[in-house]
């Protein structure tokens, strides 16, 4: 039993380790490894929707399923063209062609790759998908694959001059059949698609990306302005004893947890045009020319995203406040009030001093979250009119899954990472060590 | 500063929930008209009130799939969060291991990243695992928004706890696995509970993930359901009203029923989501 015992004791300190090791690795796993997978996906010209491009990688390498797929075909469409070559001025060059990709095709298939080629074939043989990513791919080195695709090259160019000088349109078919199947196969080679930082210049250098970082940049300020000014308001007013105060919590407290989706959905509904009851109040109380603009023109879909948002979130930062407020003890302002300051002056010199640590933390937050807007932009405008409302969140979502572009992306989404950390460092700096105070100490 | 409120703060006060709650108002006060009416006027009551567009929205698209999609989800996810979560917020607390600072430091930097900065991997290994258009390959990456959160607000309940009762265990012969089951984690139970409501409405929330690794229709969750109700010609403001009733209803209850703990939480970890 004793044995048992201590056999299964740690000391606290490794049983500390224990306990925080999940978290660190889980975090370590879908945080910290996907952004430096961003990073390193920004530097490849890296397309989902492009089979030759379709992986990041420093080296060719070939996708057998879709080579041996193609290959079948391959043989029966050549020997067509080779066939309607023959007594043609092309007749050497397709024949040429044909015992190159030959070659290169034994060469391939006979040598390292012969066992895991084979497999693969028989699969594809017998229409099973090959998913297991370690057989479909191989690696090819370099001069043999940039010999096999200059081979494809050479082959696109003497089809097509064939294809130009022959009238017999079964020649023809047979020659875009046989270009068509050689495509397929140069298709297959996936080509190292490392470029560097050519793509963080592409986007550096596009309008698009910095309009869509100014309308980020003017949504976070001003709507977190306006969340702060109007918290700090509610909050001051809220911070007294009166009837109801569960209710006027969970009136606050509504906005801020339903889903922000949903709560675009009703503004979208609310600023409808047609139909909208805020834009008809909007534009007969003259603050609007006509209940359209909300939504249609640039300037109205902003102001129609800052007011969402301020509704949603000023909630939660007269939350905050309020429990920053109630820190305060009331014997300073017992005593201000006996040195004979105003209820001004106790603002400007209890109030606020006193509140920085809780503003400052609920700016960060706040800051933080508004410059990675995504889905209120994204439901209530789409970030149009016109790309007026895009945000940089948006822009990337549009690259990464609407152009299945992950290279791209990758660089708007290593751009909002760094934008991010800029305003957190900045922050940090700000309130200090404030934020880990009581949390690590052992008392 | 704590004086008794007068009528000019009642009036104030009934302006600003009037304000606030001006949305879902009138959003439920529009899921009751027959759609004629929505389009034709700004009538604030409908005379012929009518549940056609209740009916409408759970038959033309699977409103209560999405929301008992989203219910799973949002549970795995507190359920396997909560459990990290509080061994590590335990031992970042209470047990002496070093870089604390380093390790809170790490978590809260995680909390700051923004998720468009790592979908683009997430959606590879999502895809990779052959987890699309399924409930673990949303709480995977649930996770990434949810753990910083719950660490954070439960180190800051676990160190309320006494450090006496402890000690005290301790002395008694309990172990440190022991002392944790009987008497901090009975002790944090309230904060541990706040926490798992704060983790659930995050992961209900949570629109981007749910777009890009569920699009199957019968997958979708709440938000992502419902942001897709408008069709090509028109929009169903009637079905879209009742939908955003229907699911906004169990967010209400939520609120109503914890708004204390909702409030203690969101203000002890100063962390939105």
């Amino acid at each position: 039993m004793g044995e048992k015992k201590s056999r299964f004791q740690l000391s606290e300190k490794q049983l500390g380790y224990l306990f925080v090791l999940p978290a660190l690795v889980l975090i370590t796993v879908i945080t910290l490894w996907p952004v430096a997978q961003s990073f390193y996906n920004s530097l490849f010209d890296y397309r989902l929707n492009d089979p030759t491009r379709n992986q990041t990688t420093l080296n060719y390498q070939i996708d057998l399923e879709r080579y041996a797929d193609h290959y079948f075909f391959y043989g029966r469409d050549m020997e067509a063209a080779v066939e309607a070559s023959v007594g043609t001025e092309f007749e050497q060059a397709i024949t040429d062609i044909q015992a190159s990709i030959q070659n290169y095709h034994e060469e391939l298939t006979t040598g390292e790759l012969q066992e895991q080629y084979e497999i693969v074939d028989e699969m594809v043989f017998n229409f099973e998908a090959v998913n297991d990513t370690d057989l479909k791919y191989a690696q090819l080195e370099d001069d043999v694959a940039e010999g096999y695709v200059s081979i494809f090259d050479e082959a696109q160019v003497v089809f097509s001059a064939f294809q130009e000088s022959t009238e017999d349109e079964d020649v023809s078919e047979a020659i875009s059949v046989a270009s068509s199947t050689v495509d397929r196969l140069d298709r297959a080679i996936v080509r190292p698609n490392f470029i560097g930082l050519t793509n963080y210049g592409k986007y550096l250098t596009d309008a698009r990306m910095w309009s869509a970082m100014g309308n980020t940049v003017f949504f976070t300020v001003v709507s977190v302005f306006f969340e702060l000014v109007i918290g700090l308001a509610v909050a001051l007013v809220l911070h007294r004893a009166f009837i109801g105060r569960g209710a006027v919590r969970a009136a606050v407290l509504i906005p801020w947890a339903i889903p922000t989706a949903v709560s675009a959905m009703m503004w979208s509904y609310l600023y409808d045009g047609q139909t909208g009851i805020v834009a008809h109040y909007f534009a007969q109380l003259g603050i609007i020319s006509d209940p359209s603009v909300m939504l249609s023109t640039g300037s109205g879909a902003m102001a129609s995203i800052i007011l969402a948002d301020v509704w949603k979130t000023m909630p939660y930062m007269a939350l905050l406040l309020l429990a920053g407020l109630q820190t305060i003890s009331d014997s300073l302002y017992e005593a201000a009030e006996v040195d004979g300051a105003g209820k001004i002056q106790q603002f400007f010199y209890i109030t606020l001093p006193m509140l920085k640590s809780a503003i400052l933390v609920a700016l960060l937050f706040r800051t933080l979250d508004a410059f990675r807007v995504f889905d209120l932009i994204f439901v209530l405008t789409g970030g149009g009119p016109a790309n007026r409302t895009e945000s940089i969140s948006v822009y990337a979502y549009k690259v990464l899954f609407g152009q299945q572009n992950f290279g791209e992306g990758s660089v708007l989404s290593v751009i909002v990472f760094v934008s991010v950390a800029i305003i957190s460092i900045i922050f940090i700096k700000l309130i200090g060590s404030e934020l880990f105070e009581g949390r690590t100490a052992r008392k | 500063m704590r004086k008794k409120a007068g009528v000019p703060f009642y009036i104030f006060l009934s302006i600003f929930i009037f304000v606030t709650m001006f949305p879902f108002l009138w959003v439920f006060l529009t899921s009751i008209k027959p759609p004629i009416e929505i389009f034709s006027g700004f009538n604030w009551f409908t005379s012929n009130p009518t549940m056609d567009n209740y009916q409408s929205a759970v038959e033309t698209r699977p409103l209560f799939r999405y929301i008992g999609n989203s219910l799973v989800v949002a549970t795995l996810t507190t359920v396997l969060a909560i459990s990290v979560a509080s061994l590590a917020a335990y031992a970042l607390t209470r047990l002496p291991i070093k870089f604390k600072g380093t390790i809170l430091g790490i978590v809260l930097a995680a909390a700051m990243f923004p998720q468009v900065a790592i979908i683009s991997p997430i959606f590879n290994l999502v895809q990779g695992l052959g987890l699309r258009n399924s409930y673990m390959g949303l709480v995977i990456p649930y996770i990434t928004i949810s753990l910083p959160l719950a660490i954070w607000i439960l180190a800051t309940f676990f160190q309320k706890i006494p450090f006496e009762l402890e000690e005290s265990a301790k002395l008694d012969g309990a172990s440190p696995f022991q002392t944790f089951r009987k008497i901090i984690f009975p002790l944090a139970a309230p904060g541990v509970f706040t926490t798992a409501i704060l983790v659930f409405i995050a992961a209900w929330n949570e629109y981007l993930f749910a777009l890009v690794i569920n699009p199957d229709d019968s997958w979708r969750t709440v938000p992502v359901g419902l942001s897709f109700y408008q069709s090509q010609f028109t929009i169903p403001w009637g079905d879209i009203t009742a939908a955003t009733v229907l699911v906004t209803i169990p967010i209400v209850i939520i609120v109503l029923i914890f708004q204390r703990r909702i409030v203690a939480g969101l203000t002890s970890g100063s962390v939105k989501e």
